[in-house]
């Protein structure tokens, strides 16, 4: 069964920067592991939320998907097609959006926002769907006043330049937005609106929305599933509520225990998950999260765990994941 | 109870602009003790940086107090000399930034700032500075302090950079600490050590701290007590437990209203607060938050209101904070 667009065994490698660096890993290629045997599946009018700390990949996979950067192994369809070469990528930018993770400094300080928003069809050569209203027409399927074309992008608030990013985003009609960090920065009223806009175009126009972000609470309310990606490798995926309710992977339990609470009355003490993510250049063996998982045993640092459906819709990627299943059965290891 | 180390009294502070005066902070009073971590929440724009600068006595070159004082050591720190300033800074208040790199200049490695940061530090040789300066980055956890000296600042990740500009701060054992948004650019385990880190911290050293953030959570983490800030005034102070679990501003209540992390059921529709913040070069007659109250009535548009005591150390500035 495909989805919108699959994923499918996806590797990406880079080649490693300096020589320097070579010298300190002796007769190791200077290559280095950014995605490495990735799967995943967007369904049509689907909210996934991707997640991970800082350095997991998530923006290079978002990349990838757009054919922004070559993956080395694997495959990638949109609507059930394979994509090969440039040709089938140039499709794929007009069926599926990039909002970049930064969506202000991505628009130019020097062109009005109007400007700025039928750029998409001029470079893929669309003709402009409502003539001179396009930009005004734009603006206000996302909320905008239409004389915020006039302005310039830095005369616009946080939320504003988002929610222009976003009409951007939509110009060619998309099928599937990959948003990279919507509302990092935002605050929590506008990250609201934001989300609240996302979640109402998905539900009039049927589109699909992959969105990337640190922010767990986020994911747990607008996404239908969640994948949780450590140092380019899928750890963890499953329908949202389920994962947060009974998360099966430690690093995604970590993470969830991680999220600080605004009560002061459910602070945690002691700190879920200790130092920090290892550098692509020195990929632990085995397990990759072995060197910070609390409970890592000897064979996780020789042997790498295998993908497991420990239920048709969930995939866990640790030797002990049926043994944690058990365990929290009934269980609520959720916030 | 402990003393009041930093006191903030009926502060203004007014930016030169275009179009006017903007008019950032409003008579804005706090007190830190020591001993006690504040936090000082509200969204962007609401003027937590222009109070944070005022405590370290940083005002951008285009500032104006219009009012009030901050009272540290027995006087107002606002009003004595450039070089009296300085010394302060060095030495009594410290400040960490939302962004590291700009606590640390790219062409000397840490070490060197290390050891420059302690010149106001009498009858310690430069080695032994240098010594400070390693124990303190083992201090705030980092893992091999005597090849960190030897870094510059864009070789370390984010967390690790955060981690020093702490030690930068801590390294002369300022009475104040002042940080303005020290997790926000940080990623969600970065965020959770560093907090981590701020408490342990703060378990040995009886000073104050003073947390500038949007976010709720760093708040209930890590402080004792909550100034809420909107559009330039504090419209909510109380202590944390207090505020969160019995917030009586309707800006405080609608703030922890749409924040996710607070909702316990799966809503595909986020609470919001709709409208945007007054225009700070003509601020309202009345109430700030009017326009975009759900309890608004008649005389909150022509009479902004008073703090209303709600509880012990626990007030509101809302003519219904009591209702
Ligand atoms: N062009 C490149 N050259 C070298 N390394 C790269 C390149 N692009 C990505 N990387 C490395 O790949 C890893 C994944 O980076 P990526 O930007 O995809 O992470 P991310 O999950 O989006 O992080 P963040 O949450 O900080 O946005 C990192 O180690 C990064 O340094
Ligand atoms: N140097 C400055 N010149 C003019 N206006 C400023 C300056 N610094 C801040 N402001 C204005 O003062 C208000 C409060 O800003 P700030 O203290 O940075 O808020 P916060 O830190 O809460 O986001 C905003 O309206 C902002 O635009
Ligand atoms: S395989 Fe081992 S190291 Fe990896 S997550 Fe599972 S228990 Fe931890
Ligand atoms: S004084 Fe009136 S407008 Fe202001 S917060 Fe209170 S009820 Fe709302
Ligand atoms: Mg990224
Ligand atoms: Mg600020």
């Amino acid at each position: 069964m495909s989805g919108l667009y699959d994923v499918d065994n996806v590797s990406l490698d880079l080649a490693a920067p300096s020589a320097g660096l070579q010298r300190l890993l002796p007769g190791s290629a200077p290559r280095m592991t950014i995605l490495s045997s990735l799967s995943l599946s967007i369904g049509h009018g689907e909210m996934l939320g991707l997640v991970g700390e800082s350095g997991s990949g998530k923006s290079t996979l978002a990349r990838a998907m757009m054919g922004l950067v070559d993956i080395t192994d694997g495959k990638l369809s949109f609507e059930g097609r394979p994509l090969k070469g440039r040709a089938d990528f140039v499709k794929v930018r007009q069926g599926a959006a990039l909002m970049f993770q930064d969506a202000v400094a991505s628009l130019s300080p020097r062109r009005k926002v109007a400007a700025q928003l039928i750029e998409p069809f001029q470079i893929n050569g669309v003709p402009l769907p409502d003539g001179d209203r396009a930009p005004a027409v734009m603006l206000e399927r996302v909320g905008l006043s239409s004389s915020l074309g006039q302005r310039y992008p830095h005369e616009l608030s946080g939320g504003q330049a988002r929610r222009v990013s976003v009409a951007r985003a939509l110009a060619l009609k998309p099928k599937l937005v990959i948003a990279d960090e919507p509302t990092a920065g935002l605050d929590v009223s506008v990250q609201a609106e934001i989300l609240n806009l996302m979640t109402g175009l998905r539900s009039d126009m049927g589109l699909s929305f992959l969105i990337i972000t640190h922010n767990l609470a986020v994911v747990r309310h607008v996404t239908d599933r969640v994948a949780v990606l450590y140092l380019g490798r899928m750890a963890e995926w499953g329908p949202t509520r389920e994962v947060f309710a009974r998360p099966y992977h430690p690093y995604t339990r970590s993470l969830i225990a991680a999220e600080p609470q605004a009560d002061p009355r459910k602070r945690r003490p002691d700190l879920a998950l200790k130092g920090e993510i290892p550098s692509v250049l020195a990929r632990p063996s085995g397990c990759e999260f072995h060197t910070r998982c609390p409970i890592a045993r000897p064979r996780c640092a020789v042997e790498e765990p295998e993908s497991n459906m420990i239920t048709p819709d969930r995939m866990v990627r640790c030797h002990f994941a049926e043994e944690t299943r058990i365990e929290t059965q009934g269980g609520n290891h959720g916030t | 109870m402990s003393e009041a180390l930093l006191k903030v009294d009926d502060l203004s502070i007014s930016y030169a602009s275009e179009e006017g005066p903007v008019q950032a902070l409003r008579h804005a009073t706090l007190e830190a003790r020591a001993g006690e971590a504040i936090g000082i929440v509200g969204e962007s724009g609401c003027g937590k940086s222009t109070l944070a600068s005022a405590l370290i006595t940083l005002l951008a070159g285009n500032a104006r107090v219009t009012s009030g004082s901050v009272q540290f050591g027995g006087r107002d720190i606002l009003s004595v000399s450039e070089e009296e300033k300085r010394k302060l800074r060095g030495r009594h208040i410290a400040m960490i930034f939302q962004d590291p790199m700009t606590s640390f200049n790219p062409v000397l490695t840490i070490g060197e700032q290390l050891v420059d940061f302690q010149d106001q530090r009498e009858g310690l040789s430069k080695p032994e500075k240098r010594q400070q300066a390693a124990l303190m980055l083992k201090r705030v956890g980092i893992s091999d302090p005597v090849r960190c000296l030897d870094r510059h600042v864009h070789e370390l990740s984010g967390g690790m950079r955060q981690r020093a500009a702490i030690a930068a701060a801590l390294l002369m054992a300022p009475q104040v600490l002042v940080a303005d948004e020290p997790t926000t650019a940080l990623d969600v385990t970065m965020e959770a050590q560093i907090i981590h880190l701020l408490r342990e911290l703060r378990r040995d050293y009886n000073g104050a701290v003073v947390i500038v953030t949007h976010h709720l959570g760093v708040v209930g983490e890590l402080c004792d007590r909550v100034y809420v800030m909107y559009a330039g005034e504090v419209v909510e102070e109380g202590s944390t437990d207090d505020v969160y679990h019995n917030p009586r501003h309707p800006y405080t209540q609608a703030l922890i209203a749409c924040d996710p992390a607070n909702l316990h059921e799966q809503t595909p529709v986020l609470p919001t607060i709709p409208g945007r913040l007054p225009d700070l070069v003509n601020p309202p007659r009345g109430c700030s938050f009017a326009a975009r109250c759900p309890r608004v009535h008649e005389r909150c548009r022509s009479e902004g209101p008073d703090y209303v005591e709600v509880g012990p150390r626990h007030r509101a500035r809302c003519h219904e904070a009591r209702s």
